[in-house]
């Protein structure tokens, strides 16, 4: 548990020393599913899932941008886990010149995973309710997905996108089920809200 | 005050998705008829009882064990039908016995051929419309016996990895068998059909809709009229009927391979409408069956066997048993001569019966927790080598009880 909260006060450390630079606010919603990848867009029932993050600047020209970038996130999958997580991602977006990115990440981040239901830990040969202290998870993740900059002339411009990501969760359940395989559709918005305060 | 505010959420978000286990009087789980033929005084009772206990001490929350041999019935139950509720876990109490149901299935088919309705040689497209079998490599010149053999070579549905994550993102998802079938069209068979035999749930949910196409009837009815009624399994169901009947025992689940488990028993099924899987009954009544069934109480003897001609899988098993396929049965060679076995997993549940020909014996056992950790416990070969020796090991050797 302290890994988590460490991590998740970092990156919380991280976005709040950045907000008062030029950083920009990302945050979306998602529908996470227990899938493999690009087997289907749109998997039901929803188990929602909220994230929020920011992004970096590295290196960026007229069509291309390369950026790290950092987010922390819950989501919720009915009768089998709630998480959280912190994700740390490189992005590489085409810009193309009416507004369109074409984004792809790769990232890594450290999951936390805890049961959506009361659990029974076997100890001194009878079953206890327990308390849920979460598994740990790493979740390697590549996503793929589509943004459109409000103002397409504009560095800086506020952009909503849609993101595919896949990501695996590991461990799962050794020597039963070594890894799973996830996917989560978002919708997002990427905004600049500290930005004329700097200028 | 970012570190506090951030725990007060953490804590208030996790408690309040998290749901508690029902909790129910110890009545909801009382049997309405007890097992009026448990031997209380059979010669085996102690190492029934003893054996049992080892299975809890060892983090399997609720065990039920059968034997029916020349000495009578007798069931042992150990541990806890329902954890929340910490109540004791009767002989009589129902559970999930998952693919056992084979084994029913097989002996419904070579009932109807019996009464004329159908011949265990005819391709399974005399039967079905290829609107049934499309894509599904291997199917239309299949025939009903390769089915039941699982020498079709048909791929098995539930080990396709889309289907896997599909079941775990939709856990309460009631599936029908042309949801099944999807996940094996457009795959590849794993042999020619008759080369080879291998083990696909696919085959049974064909054989499911054979039963249907010939009787006119949902074949859990047929199961009904023609098994469960009249062998009087006063405790077996099939789970569309009912898929979660009042009474049944909770099962649990070790996802996480650390014993810490987790309510499955609402957790559905891919098999509450086909006929691969969804049986509920109890020890009890599986050994019943096995004993009836092998003694020749249910079949014509061209029939029984016709469901014991056994065929040797052409690469054997190296974890476990020598093991032979027949019409959804299985022969397996043990310290204690050949055993004829069937086994099933629900979510949450596992049960399986054998019937050891030589000693005329029938075991069976079941448990209301399985994988991770838990499977090793109660369905290993070395866990049935234990359950044999157990019950089958006399001071002169291996004769028979």
């Amino acid at each position: 548990m302290w890994t988590l909260k460490f991590t998740a006060l970092c990156c919380i450390l991280v976005l709040t020393h950045n907000i008062s630079g030029q950083q920009p606010v990302t945050i979306s919603v998602f529908n996470e599913s227990t899938a493999l990848p690009f087997d289907r867009l749109i998997n039901t029932p929803m188990h929602p899932g909220v994230q929020v993050g920011t992004e970096f600047n590295w290196k960026e020209s007229k069509h291309f941008r390369l950026y790290p970038s950092i987010s922390v996130g819950y989501m919720f999958h009915r009768k089998l886990f709630q998480g959280l997580y912190a994700n740390l991602e490189l992005g590489f977006d085409y810009k193309a010149s009416f507004g369109l990115n074409l984004k792809s990440k790769i990232g890594l981040g450290y999951l936390h995973t805890f049961s959506t239901q009361q659990e029974f830990q076997f100890d001194n040969g009878e079953y206890r309710s327990s308390g849920d202290t979460g598994n740990s998870r790493i979740m390697p993740s590549f996503t793929t997905g589509l943004g459109y900059r409000l103002n397409p002339t504009k560095n800086n411009a506020s952009e909503i996108f849609v993101l595919y990501q896949s990501w695996l969760e590991y461990p799962y359940s050794p020597g039963f089920i070594p890894l799973m395989a996830h996917t989560n559709l978002h919708l997002g918005l990427k905004f600049y809200p500290f930005e004329k305060n700097e200028q | 005050m970012i570190k506090k505010v951030f725990q007060l959420l953490v804590v208030c978000l996790l408690g309040a998705c998290t749901e508690k286990d029902e909790v129910f009087e110890a009545s909801f789980y009382e049997c309405t008829s007890g097992i009026t033929s448990n031997n209380l005084q059979h010669p085996l009772a102690n190492r029934i009882d003893s054996l049992a206990e080892t299975f809890i001490n060892k983090g399997i929350p609720g065990i039920m064990i059968s034997v029916r041999n020349k000495a009578g019935q007798y069931t042992a139950s150990r541990g806890k039908s329902d954890l929340a509720s910490n109540v004791d876990l009767q002989a009589c109490n129902i559970t999930r016995a998952g693919s056992t149901v084979k084994t029913f299935t097989a002996v419904t088919l070579l009932m109807l051929q019996e009464d004329g309705l159908l011949d265990l040689d005819d391709p399974i497209s005399e039967y079905l419309s290829k609107k049934v079998f499309h894509g599904i490599e291997n199917a239309e010149n299949s025939t009903i016996r390769q089915l039941l053999n699982h020498s079709s070579g048909i791929h098995n549905y539930i080990q396709d990895t889309k289907f896997q994550t599909a079941s775990l993102n939709d856990l309460i998802k009631e599936w029908q068998p042309e949801e099944l079938l999807e996940y094996s069209r457009g795959r590849n068979a794993y042999f020619a059909i008759g080369t080879d035999v291998r083990y696909s749930n696919t085959n049974y949910i064909l054989l499911g809709l054979i039963i249907e196409e010939v009787t006119g009837l949902p074949f859990y009815e047929v199961f009904e009229e023609m098994l469960f009624r009249p062998m009087h399994l006063n405790f077996t169901s099939f789970a569309a009927t009912d898929p979660v009947p009042n009474g049944i025992i909770r099962g649990y689940v070790d996802l996480y391979s650390n014993l810490n488990l987790i309510n499955a028993t609402y957790y559905s099924g891919w098999d509450y409408f086909s006929a691969d899987g969804g049986l509920i009954s109890n020890t009890s009544d599986l050994s019943l069956f096995m004993a009836k069934l092998f003694q020749g109480e249910l079949l014509s003897t061209e029939s029984l066997s016709e469901m014991k001609s056994w065929i040797a899988p052409n690469e054997p098993n190296k974890d476990g048993f020598e093991t032979f396929y027949g019409l959804g049965i299985f022969q397996i060679m043990t310290d204690y001569g050949p055993a004829y076995l069937h086994s099933g997993d629900a979510i949450g549940y596992f049960a399986s019966m054998v019937y050891f020909p030589k000693q005329d014996i029938a075991i069976s056992w079941a448990s209301n927790g399985n994988y991770g950790k838990l499977d090793a416990i109660i369905q290993s070969k070395e866990t049935m080598e234990r359950i044999f020796e157990a019950i089958l090991k006399t001071k002169s050797g291996y004769k028979e009880q």
